[in-house]
């Protein structure tokens, strides 16, 4: 049996998974972790992380280690993985149907179109400005009292969305300091960050070309409030007579760059047949 | 701190120092001597010290210049290199050379030679023309009359007139200098993982302001900690990396390329201090051995004349073939002639014979990796997942 484990560290949090990889009919999530940074020394979080995930699954070897992001200088790491190519495959792992990717990171948004294999054929990325970003969503909610959790069921309460600059992140806070001192409801200034990203990342997968689902992976995938306003900008952005691509997730899409780390991993341990383990417990 | 880590920081020092302290501080302690500075690629930096002068290379500011006086000097269309070797200069920072030298790298250099002898009439300046004709007999006559020439002027500057077994006293530490290069060289190719190219080019960077005996010693002692503290290989891919002969990556660059999941196996950084590759021989007239092994040296690069019609095209699969390399990074600074006009054939040449490539330009004060991040990231993937590269 080949155990890989996939480590994504993102600039928010740290997501690990191990699975068994023996063949595309064998791969299943033994163990999974994951926790957020806070200020504190990644390569504490890091080792924590991987440590519930192996304790989780029951394994005492692994035999490859990828590490997707950030993650680059782990110790037990056996080979690195772009993100775009983690989140395809872990993607195309959690939903089939998926020809695109929707990776909503804490500072970064990228739009991946795939084909069947997991192979990236495309993508976008947004500029440099956080407003298309989960860090920039999370300070709103912030500044609203709102926790992480409730963001997404408010948004969805929301009667008369309030427009917000869809450019800048600083000119977006500003809207919504206006909008708290005009008395909006949390709701509509919620729903109006979620239609404001939503443009941003209707008009990021609009630019590729892709033939099925786009499947939201990051922390922002548990956001219902984000995923229906996804679903309607890009029904707003469909031409005449062409369909809008159906929008899915998971409930581990959060995993998703670890799971695809991990599956690539275990492919290649097949492919170059290396034979070793990267980590045991007696090492460890 | 380990040994090897203790060796890499004293070279990241020596890297970080835009003062030239070293340099500085060796002619603090050898009063009387004299500090001679080159560009790159090629300068017979075994005549410099010949002369009884301290060899000291000029790679630029890096990242770490603010260029204010620099750009006034060339056009938005010019390289980085002259203007923060220009601001260095201006800035004081290289007050301490009694010569520097330019070696015929592009027309660029030759350029910065002319403004060096207009703004420091003082300093001796030298316009160095390596042979370039296909003749090896005239070529011969020519360097040797060059270095016969520059070795009288440095000599005249530095008041020592060396002895033929002085010359080659030089030529025989600098054979030691090539051939503890070579030792790092070989052994990154064969153990990348051990031999980070980041240390590799620190260590490679300090060598360029600090004696040659000095340089032989820690570069041995880089090797032993090396040997005494093995790393663990990974799974990257293998690639060259090429173009960056003149005008220096800036560090970051090449830090994103090995995090990126790629280890490099052979690369053109500071090509000057191995481009002779042969020993040069201790027999006869020295200047004449120097000036041959020159000659008769395997370097190939774009700023040698190559009398192959299809050298260029050849080229690459060689590198890739002798380093065992999975693919190609081109890393050219902006607005190079020497390092641009030679790509399209070097790639094609790669591409015929099936190596994957990517390209892409940098200049030696780029602040922003993702980029390079994603290029280098996304090839190295394409190579491990799909045996191929992506174009860019």
């Amino acid at each position: 049996m080949h155990i890989s484990a996939g480590i994504d560290v993102g600039s928010g949090a740290v997501k690990a998974v191990v699975m068994r990889t023996d063949g595309r009919e064998e791969e299943t999530i033994l163990g999974s972790a994951s926790s957020r940074i806070r200020r504190r020394e990644v390569d504490k979080v890091l080792d924590e992380v991987f440590a519930t995930a192996v304790e989780q699954a029951g394994v005492d070897v692994i035999h490859y280690v990828a590490t997707t992001g950030e993650g680059a200088e782990f110790s037990w790491a056996t080979g690195h993985f772009y993100g775009m190519t983690t989140h395809a495959r872990g993607a195309l792992y959690l939903a089939p149907q998926s020809r695109a990717v929707l990776d909503v990171g804490a500072l970064h948004t990228r739009a991946v179109a795939m084909d069947e294999r997991g192979r990236v054929v495309d993508y976008k990325m947004t500029s440099q400005c956080a407003s298309g970003s989960g860090q920039f969503l999370e300070n709103i909610a912030r500044y609203l009292g709102v926790s992480h959790d409730e963001i997404g069921p408010l948004s969805l309460q929301a009667g008369q969305p309030e427009k917000v600059s869809s450019i800048c992140a600083v000119l977006a806070e500003t809207d919504v300091i206006n909008m708290v001192s005009r008395g909006i409801t949390t709701a509509d200034i919620l729903r109006g960050v979620h239609e404001s990203m939503a443009d941003r990342f209707a008009r990021l997968l609009r630019s590729l070309t892709f033939d099925g689902a786009v499947f939201v992976s990051g922390g922002l995938a548990s956001d219902v409030g984000m995923l229906g306003a996804l679903r309607d900008a890009l029904a707003k952005r469909t031409a005449a007579g062409g369909g809008a691509p159906e929008v899915v997730t998971h409930d581990t899409a959060i995993f998703a760059g670890a799971i695809g780390a991990a599956l690539w991993g275990g492919y290649r341990y097949r492919k170059i047949g290396q034979g070793g383990v990267a980590w045991t417990a007696k090492a460890a | 701190m380990s040994k090897r880590a203790e060796i890499v920081e004293w070279a990241r020092d020596l890297y970080e120092d835009l003062d030239f302290t070293s340099v500085r501080r060796w002619l603090d302690v050898h009063p009387g001597r004299k500090a001679c500075g080159y560009l790159p690629v090629y300068a017979p930096r075994e005549v410099i010290h010949a002369a009884g002068m301290l060899p000291v290379g000029i790679h630029g500011g890096g990242d770490r210049l603010e260029i204010i006086r620099g750009d006034a000097f060339y056009q938005s269309y010019i390289c980085h290199l002259p203007r923060s070797v220009i601001e260095l200069a201006q800035s004081g920072r290289l007050s301490m050379l009694s010569a520097v030298l330019f070696p015929s790298t592009c027309d660029v250099i030759r350029n910065l030679s002319g403004i060096w002898k207009l703004l420091y009439p003082d300093v001796y300046v030298r316009y160095i023309d390596v042979p370039q004709v296909p003749d090896p007999e005239a070529a011969a006559d020519f360097w040797v009359g060059e270095l016969r020439r520059l070795l009288g002027d440095l000599s005249a500057i530095s008041g020592h007139h060396p002895s033929d077994d002085e010359i080659r006293s030089s030529i025989a530490l600098y054979n030691d200098v090539r051939g503890v290069i070579r030792q790092l060289y070989a052994l990154r190719q064969q153990r990348p993982w051990d031999v980070p190219t980041e240390e590799l080019y620190l260590l490679m960077r300090a060598g360029e302001v600090i004696p040659p005996e000095e340089f032989i010693v820690r570069a041995r002692a880089y090797l032993g900690a090396v040997e005494a503290e093995p790393k663990r290989p990974r799974d990257n891919s293998r690639v060259v990396v090429t173009g960056a002969f003149c005008e220096q990556p800036p560090l970051g660059l090449i830090k994103s390329i090995e995090r990126a999941g790629c280890y490099v196996v052979d690369d053109d950084f500071l090509l000057g201090n191995r481009f002779v590759t042969g020993v040069v021989g201790l027999e006869g007239d020295p200047l004449r051995s120097l000036a041959e092994s020159f000659l008769h040296n395997e370097q190939r690069t774009s700023v040698m004349y190559e009398g192959d019609a299809s050298g260029k095209r050849q080229l690459m699969r060689r590198r890739v073939k002798d380093a065992g390399a999975d693919g190609i990074i081109f890393a050219a600074p902006s607005f190079c002639d020497p390092a641009l006009l030679d790509q399209p054939m070097l790639r094609a040449g790669a591409e015929q014979a099936g190596i994957p490539c990517i390209a892409f330009k940098y200049a030696e004060n780029s602040g922003q990796f993702q980029q390079f991040r994603e290029q280098a990231g996304t090839f190295s993937d394409s190579i491990k997942l799909w045996g191929g590269g992506t174009a860019a």
